[in-house]
């Protein structure tokens, strides 16, 4: 008898293919230098970098919307910097009471670069990687039975509670409790919101966790692996040589030993 | 034996007046037992006890002694117990880990946690979905199940675990009626097919005409009345505390009050039982 | 396996993880309101369960909701630190038995009020006060900052004085401070954070409060102090009185299960 063929699911596509692990390492180390790496090299390289595998993985729609969410922030980050940016003297224009300056914008334009570098690189490798992939490789490699079921079920239930979550501001909504009308009536709104999702959710805890002894969760055997996700040796040179490099230029640029733009 | 209660009793932690008191019952390999009473009777808890997770897992006072296939609960460890009783709630939702993309893997989900090898794993999931007659469901999203399919995919996992002995509380009272109807025929395939000792609590004394060798009445934190279940499905005892008989066998009494009965049964109330489903 | 990680706790932490993070996601996106409310769930296992686990509850929210497809993305992943701090904080409160109830009534109950209000009007009018801030040449607050901050106080002695007396509990008290000093830390921790990694804003309703700083000249690491020192302390005081009101409406039984449990559970509640 034999596992069925469902379970020894691989990945396929040009990006996706690679292991967990190692898309794990490519977003961290991206993420890592784009905020570490001062000024305008480390966002500029890791945007680019993110942008070729989105490329890669063919994921030019769904990188758009996400690129599309970090639009209010963006927006917050140009105006509040640009104009408002504390001891800044070359002054570019004046709109009204407020003047834009050249070390804001600069400013203002590094820190939108870092964000979207960082928000790209991690919706890169969500896209790429389904949740159970990741779990899986990561308990065969040693991460303990205990926070892959924390990880797994909060990611499993969050869907189940935003519908819920969804309904009752809808039913509210036909109630006339307005999700859109003065602050206080949304403040209003949240109770009857929070409190039945709390308490419903809360409920299940006590049966959760007796559901789980009854499972033999509280074994010390070594959990079986039942799913290995493919890898190799040029995959493993790869992800050590990335992580010492991405240690090397944080370090180098936060000591001030290498100076880039 | 597979379970034996002797002179149980049992308090909440932290409570002074006992939920169980002086209780015995025992269920042998291959029994069906039904575990009936009133409400706040204590089946609730007797289940707890009966699987080894009070005190195990919620602590409180324990006295008299359970034996899981020979074995004190006292003794075992959580995991220990586990794949001597096993144990399925009411609520589909809480019984499944969730964590598993498919039904196979749910299902696997307690034999990976004892370490098992790959190949014994295997055997276990295919021997527990094919005596539930789960095999179109083993590649569906345990998340899209109806609430009876959900309860048999539990009960299949919780099977895949081999216990000697089987407790049930109310596994179908959140169902629908096709859920019941399920898992009915499901518990009656594992009563039939496996040599598994089941205590199955259960408001559908429908459900327990047919499917339950033996009944215990509990009221109180006490037993009041343990024997046959046909002669205590039809007798007086159930309805004087609180439990209302099978449909099938209020009919019957009704049309032998009517002066009917002989006419209408073909023989062991079958034509009785049909209508009552 | 035991202690602050038993299976119960295990179970109760992703449960905590989806309320941070549905409530969070749909106060700030759908209900679009200026306080945060995503640290529900992480108090709560922190008063619970320990400051270990409270602060990996915090830190996995973080980290689960940057990553989560659809409501994920913004500035939410580097924050995983301030709700570390926020978790480890709670964690501590539990242990002293800040969350314990403690039924009270007549005289001491209104006392205990009014000194309650007299405690949140005293420690804002240092700030208010303070020279400094408002003076704008050294890096102050706009005008209206003054006439706020003591509407705001006002309001909130209302609340503390008010929550404390009609739930007859000096909990009230104790559980409002725990709340303002965490509020406080969770700022200090936040606001570096935010001036160097984002350039000071998060792309929430609080920007408007850093906007208006900048404005009266505070740098970027002072008006996002300011802004936190502003928002995080009425943000986790409300989320502790909603921790609180949870754990009171769970059954004792239930409560004393969890590592903290004695020192949450008074011990006539069982009886």
């Amino acid at each position: 008898m034999a596992l069925p063929a469902f379970i020894g699911r691989r990945p396929t596509g040009a990006y996706r293919r690679l292991n967990p692990a190692t898309k794990l390492v490519i977003a961290f180390a991206t993420a890592a230098i784009a905020f570490a790496v001062r000024e305008w090299t480390g966002p500029v390289t890791m945007l680019a970098v993110v942008l070729v595998t989105a490329g890669i993985a063919r994921l030019g729609r769904p990188i758009v919307k996400f690129a599309l969410a970090t639009i209010p922030l963006v927006i917050s980050i140009l105006l509040v910097n640009t104009f408002l940016f504390p001891g800044a003297t070359d002054v570019l224009a004046r709109v009204g009471p407020f003047t834009a300056t050249g070390t804001g914008l600069a400013a203002a334009l590094q820190a939108t670069l870092r964000v979207v570098a960082f928000a790209l690189s991690v919706a890169v490798f969500s896209l790429t990687t389904p949740t159970d992939d990741l779990l899986s490789d990561l308990e065969r490699r040693g991460l303990g039975r205990r926070t892959i079921f924390i990880i797994g079920s909060a990611i499993g239930t969050i869907p189940r509670m935003l519908e819920r979550a969804r309904e009752i501001t809808d039913s509210q909504r036909a109630r006339g409790l307005d999700t859109e009308g003065s602050v206080w009536r949304r403040i209003r709104g949240v109770v009857p919101l929070a409190g039945p999702m709390i308490s419903g959710a809360l409920s299940e805890v006590e049966e959760r966790s007796m559901a789980l002894e009854a499972r033999g969760f509280s074994a010390s055997a070594r959990r079986t692996t039942l799913r290995t996700l493919p890898d190799s040796q040029t995959q493993l040179v790869a992800r050590w040589l990335i992580l010492v490099a991405t240690a090397t230029l944080i370090v180098a640029s936060l000591t001030g030993l290498v100076h880039l733009p | 034996m597979s379970l034996r209660l002797t002179d149980v009793g049992y308090r909440y932690a932290g409570t002074t007046v006992p939920v169980l008191t002086g209780v015995s019952l025992e269920v042998r390999r291959g029994q069906v037992v039904g575990l009936v009473g009133p409400n706040d009777a204590g089946k609730s808890t007797l289940c707890l006890v009966a699987a080894g997770l009070a005190p195990g897992s919620i602590g409180g006072s324990l006295e008299g002694s359970v034996l899981l296939d020979g074995r004190e609960t006292r003794e075992l460890r959580p995991h220990e117990a586990a794949q001597r009783c096993g144990i399925l709630f009411q609520n589909p939702a809480t019984q499944l880990s969730g964590t598993a993309p498919t039904v196979y893997e749910e299902i696997a989900f307690g034999p990976r946690n004892l370490g098992l090898s790959v190949a014994e794993i295997v055997g276990r999931v295919d021997g527990a979905v094919a005596t539930l007659g789960i095999r179109g469901l083993v590649e569906r999203d345990p998340h899209r199940l109806s609430g009876g399919e959900s309860q048999l995919v539990a009960l299949a996992s919780v099977m895949a675990m081999r216990p000697a002995v089987l407790v049930l509380d109310e596994p179908t009272s959140q169902l629908d009626p096709a859920g019941t109807a399920l898992v009915g025929r499901a518990l009656a395939r594992l009563a039939t097919e496996t040599s598994v000792a089941i205590l199955i609590v259960e408001h559908k004394t429908d459900l327990l005409n047919g499917l339950a060798d033996d009944i215990v009445v509990l009221d109180g934190g006490r037993v009041v009345a343990a024997g046959g279940a046909s002669s205590l499905l039809a007798g007086d005892v159930l309805p004087a505390h609180g439990v209302r008989r099978p449909a099938a066998v209020s009919i019957r009494r009704a049309l032998e009050a009517a002066g009917l009965g002989g006419r209408l049964t073909g023989g062991d109330g079958d034509i009785l039982a049909g209508l009552a489903e | 396996m035991g202690g602050q990680f038993s299976t119960r706790v295990i179970t109760l932490i992703p449960v905590a993880i989806a309320i941070n993070i549905v409530l969070g996601y749909t106060v700030q996106s759908v209900l679009k309101l200026p306080i945060y409310l995503d640290s529900i769930g992480t108090i709560l296992v922190g008063v619970l369960a320990g400051p270990l686990a409270g602060a990996l509850t915090g830190v996995l929210s973080n980290v689960i909701w940057q990553y989560a497809p659809g409501i994920g993305g913004g500035t939410i992943g580097p924050f995983a630190i301030t709700a570390g701090v926020i978790g480890l904080l709670a964690g501590l409160w539990g242990r002293l038995g800040v969350y314990r109830s403690r039924p009270a009534s007549g005289t001491q109950l209104l006392l205990a009020a009014l000194v309650g209000a007299a405690l949140v009007i005293l420690v804002v009018l240092p700030i208010v006060n303070n020279q400094t801030y408002l003076d704008p040449s050294v890096g102050g607050f706009p005008d209206w900052a003054v006439p706020a901050a003591i509407g705001i106080a006002i309001i909130a002695a209302i609340v503390v004085a008010g929550f404390t007396y009609l739930r007859r509990d000096l909990a009230g008290l104790w559980v409002a401070g725990a709340g303002v000093i965490t509020g406080l830390i969770a700022a200090a921790v936040s606001a570096p954070i935010s001036a160097y990694v984002f350039g000071g804003v998060t792309g929430s309703g609080t920007d408007v409060i850093v906007a208006a700083l900048r404005q009266g000249g505070a740098d970027v690491l002072n008006a996002s102090l300011g802004q936190g020192f502003f928002s995080d302390p009425i943000d986790k005081t409300i989320t502790s009185f909603v921790v609180f009101i949870i754990l009171a409406s769970l059954s004792p039984r239930v409560v004393a299960r969890f590592p903290n449990g004695s020192r949450l559970v008074t011990p006539e509640a069982t009886a």
